[in-house]
């Protein structure tokens, strides 16, 4: 019973501080400048990116059709890994929000630099972690205070253009296998062993 | 069977006092069982004629009776948490293997159908073979699915397996039927709640249990993909070695293991083909079947979509939301076993008429809860919503499993067998209606779920005993219709009456006579406690 009234406390307290999150400002997306240009360009073309191997040639400047002071506000600039529609097919998961601070579909940070007024570029190696799927990259520019100003992508606006795909790792290993199937056999085989010590000792009594 | 009949000769003087071993008529010496002159004295608890444990100590490991207890529930805890070890971990298995929704829900569906089947088989085991062997196969023959995780590459693997591990929830089978063989019918709602219920609550502690593995494995240099992969191998292994327990501390029955009682000519072999048509045969049977269906089976179901409900509606984080899984699933602690203290409560009271209004009362409370669960739009409601739910529900469950024991003797395992399948049968008919597609919303899901059981609860009102009644219906009048030893030898033929094989079911049916209403009970036999006979 102590037990339950704990989980049943710590529900509330849980639940409470949960909704006090996003009280103040709300960010929109759809209230975002894209006044940022992104590009994107793989050591190697045309193939499946393999994550933890291939690497990707990341550029991010202020678009040249941008007015003068459209970057006032920029402190810093996150560049981030998103989904692209096709991953996001019956994985509400993935899901794309309006307001960003619920927006599931850019959830892989790259990298978060303050902003220079000249281009900066970057190599990335693919994140071992990143899950099997069809990306593009995305750069936000936030100002002082963290919330996001503008934005710009290696994608069209429809996010059909420019996409590339990463293959994950399997997260499967020969050690792996080898332990299960050991684990396996003592199973089996202990089970059996017992049966077979069972049944000698029954016959030796019913002999008696 | 003259000395069945009211007031002929020594029927009066049954039960008078509290050690002699009473049966309604002569029995061959071949078959008795005593080894000394009191066969009673080398229990640790005091037990009854089928030397049952008339007394509950859920503190002592006493061998036979509480030793079966505990070792019944800790297989099927950890059965629970082999089954549902992978939904807490679902947010990191459908990235690594690009699992979507229909995927995971398919997954979810066949972690449960598995035990449709492997249920009844177990229920034939435990008659045939004994609930030792049938708990020992469940955990050691469903470990190396448990271990094959780890070969897992995409949706049609991660389906296979959870279809194979979901077959060890078999177990729940044979620990219902170990603790029904070892605990007299006055308190055998009570036990069996305890252990119905502390196995569930496998179900909640995994929630907890293997993100935290998972987070340690991480902690030690793997990557996610692979952690997740060696957090598997926990659950597997506590089954192997729950396995090892069973087969070396476990005892089939009181009075021995069953191949050595049956070689003795102790305890009669039967025929499956029996066992199973008077199981089959029997209508209440299948009113339990689906009765459990909407009350274990909405349980499991809830254990696969809740933390996913928690988290998309109400935006928690995966811990608070792995948190509210787990309270659903740790109230099976006291919820289950008080649902099973109340029916033995009312049966006191009421007899079997009192269980199946408990039942019914538990049942449909539950199920509207969980009507208001689907509905409520803000945290705090729907945590007590959920709370609610999981204490009719669970406490259904519980009284379910006090009238269940007596539906039949003779096929005692295979109806087990048979309502625990219909347990995994309703989980996987409402995971497949209304959470695996995009028709409903999680929370209209819910509500209907929580209307289509309140239904599926109505047939309990339609289960009838001849000697004890039904919720709306007086115990026949019927001289001999009305006496236990007539609805449990009815389940054997003539000819095996004549071969005396139904002993055990005449024994069942003297010490069922608490099923009985207490006014019943007074008004026209004398009940042992008091000595008196009302007419010599």
């Amino acid at each position: 019973m102590a037990v339950q009234t704990f989980l049943f406390a710590s529900l509330i307290i849980f639940s409470s501080i949960e909704s006090n999150h996003g009280a103040t400002e709300v960010s929109l997306f759809t209230n975002l400048e894209n006044s940022l240009e992104v590009t994107a360009k793989p050591t190697r073309v045309g193939v499946v990116w393999e994550a933890g191997k291939d690497i990707v040639r990341i550029t991010w400047m202020l678009k040249s059709s941008a007015k003068v002071n459209d970057d006032a506000a920029f402190k810093t600039v996150e560049v981030k890994l998103c989904y692209a529609p096709i991953s996001q097919v019956d994985r509400p998961w993935r899901k794309t929000h309006n307001e960003l601070s619920r927006d599931r579909s850019c959830p892989h940070k790259i990298v978060s630099k303050p902003y220079d007024k000249i281009p900066q570029s970057l190599n990335w190696t693919v994140d071992r972690e990143t899950p099997t799927g069809t990306y593009f990259i995305r750069a936000y520019g936030t100002d002082v205070n963290g919330y996001e100003v503008a934005y710009g992508q290696s994608s069209d606006a429809e996010k059909t253009t420019n996409l590339f795909s990463v293959e994950g790792i399997s997260g499967r290993h020969t050690s792996l296998d080898i332990a299960s199937i050991c684990f396996s056999v003592f199973s089996f085989g202990s089970l059996l062993v017992f049966l077979v010590k069972e049944k000698r000792k029954a016959k030796l009594q019913q002999r008696k | 069977m003259a000395s069945n009949e009211e007031g002929s000769i020594g029927t009066s003087m049954h039960g008078v006092t509290a050690r002699e071993q009473v049966y309604s008529f002569s029995v061959d010496a071949s078959s008795q069982t005593l080894q000394s002159d009191d066969p009673t004295a080398k229990f640790a608890l005091p037990v009854d004629s089928e030397h049952r444990a008339k007394v509950f100590k859920p503190l002592s490991f006493a061998k036979p009776h509480m030793r079966a207890f505990h070792l019944g529930w800790i297989s099927f805890f950890t059965c629970f948490i082999s089954t549902f070890a992978a939904a807490p971990l679902v947010p990191i298995i459908r990235d690594n293997l690009d699992l979507t929704k229909t995927d995971v829900g398919n997954a979810g569906v066949a972690s449960v159908s598995g035990a449709i089947f492997s249920r009844l088989a177990m229920g034939a085991v435990c008659d045939l073979l004994g609930a030792r062997y049938g708990t020992a196969f469940s955990l050691m023959l469903t470990a190396p699915t448990v271990f094959s995780m780890s070969f897992a590459t995409g949706p049609v693997g991660c389906l296979a397996v959870r279809f194979m591990i979901g077959f060890c929830l078999a177990t729940f089978v044979s620990c219902q039927y170990w603790t029904s063989v070892m605990f007299n019918g006055k308190i055998i709602a009570l036990v069996n709640g305890c252990a119905g219920g502390w196995g569930d609550m496998g179900g909640g502690v995994t929630q907890l249990l293997m993100p935290m593995v998972f987070q340690v494995i991480r902690l030690a240099g793997a990557t996610p993909f692979m952690a997740w992969r060696i957090a598997f191998f926990i659950p597997g292994f506590l089954q192997v070695v729950v396995g090892v327990l069973v087969l070396t501390l476990g005892q089939d029955l009181p009075d021995g293991n069953l191949s050595t009682l049956q070689k003795n000519g102790q305890v009669s072999k039967d025929k499956f083909s029996k066992v199973f048509w008077f199981a089959v045969k029997n209508y209440r049977t299948w009113i339990l079947f689906v009765l459990y269906g909407f009350s274990m089976g909405i349980e499991l179901t809830i254990n696969n979509v809740i933390s996913g409900y928690f988290f998309d509606r109400f935006n928690l984080k995966l811990q608070t939301a792995g948190i509210v899984a787990a309270s659903f699933g740790m109230a099976n602690f006291f919820a289950r076993p008080f649902g099973g203290y109340a029916s033995d409560l009312a049966a006191r009271l009421f007899g079997m008429r009192g269980r199946l209004w408990i039942l019914w009362i538990f049942q449909t409370v539950g199920a509207l809860f969980c009507i208001w669960l689907g509905r409520a739009s803000s945290l705090p409601i729907a945590i007590l919503a959920m709370m609610l739910f999981s204490v009719g529900t669970q406490a259904a469950c519980g009284a379910l499993f006090g009238v269940a024991p007596f539906v039949s003797r003779r096929s005692l395992g295979l109806i087990s067998g048979l309502t625990g399948a219909g347990g995994n049968f309703g989980s996987g008919l409402t995971q497949l209606l209304f959470f695996s597609t995009s028709r409903f919303s999680t929370a209209d899901g819910l509500s209907l779920m929580g209307a289509m059981a309140v239904l599926c609860t109505v047939p309990v009102a339609f289960i009838h005993f001849p000697q004890w009644g039904s919720m709306f219906l007086r115990p026949s009048s019927d001289g001999e219709r009305s006496k236990e030893e007539y609805y449990y030898s009815s389940e054997w033929t003539e000819e095996e009456k004549r071969q005396g094989l139904h002993e055990g079911s005449i024994k069942f049916a003297e010490n069922s006579r608490s099923e009985r209403s207490r006014k019943v009970a007074l008004a026209d036999f004398p009940t042992p406690e008091t000595g008196t006979p009302t007419h010599v």
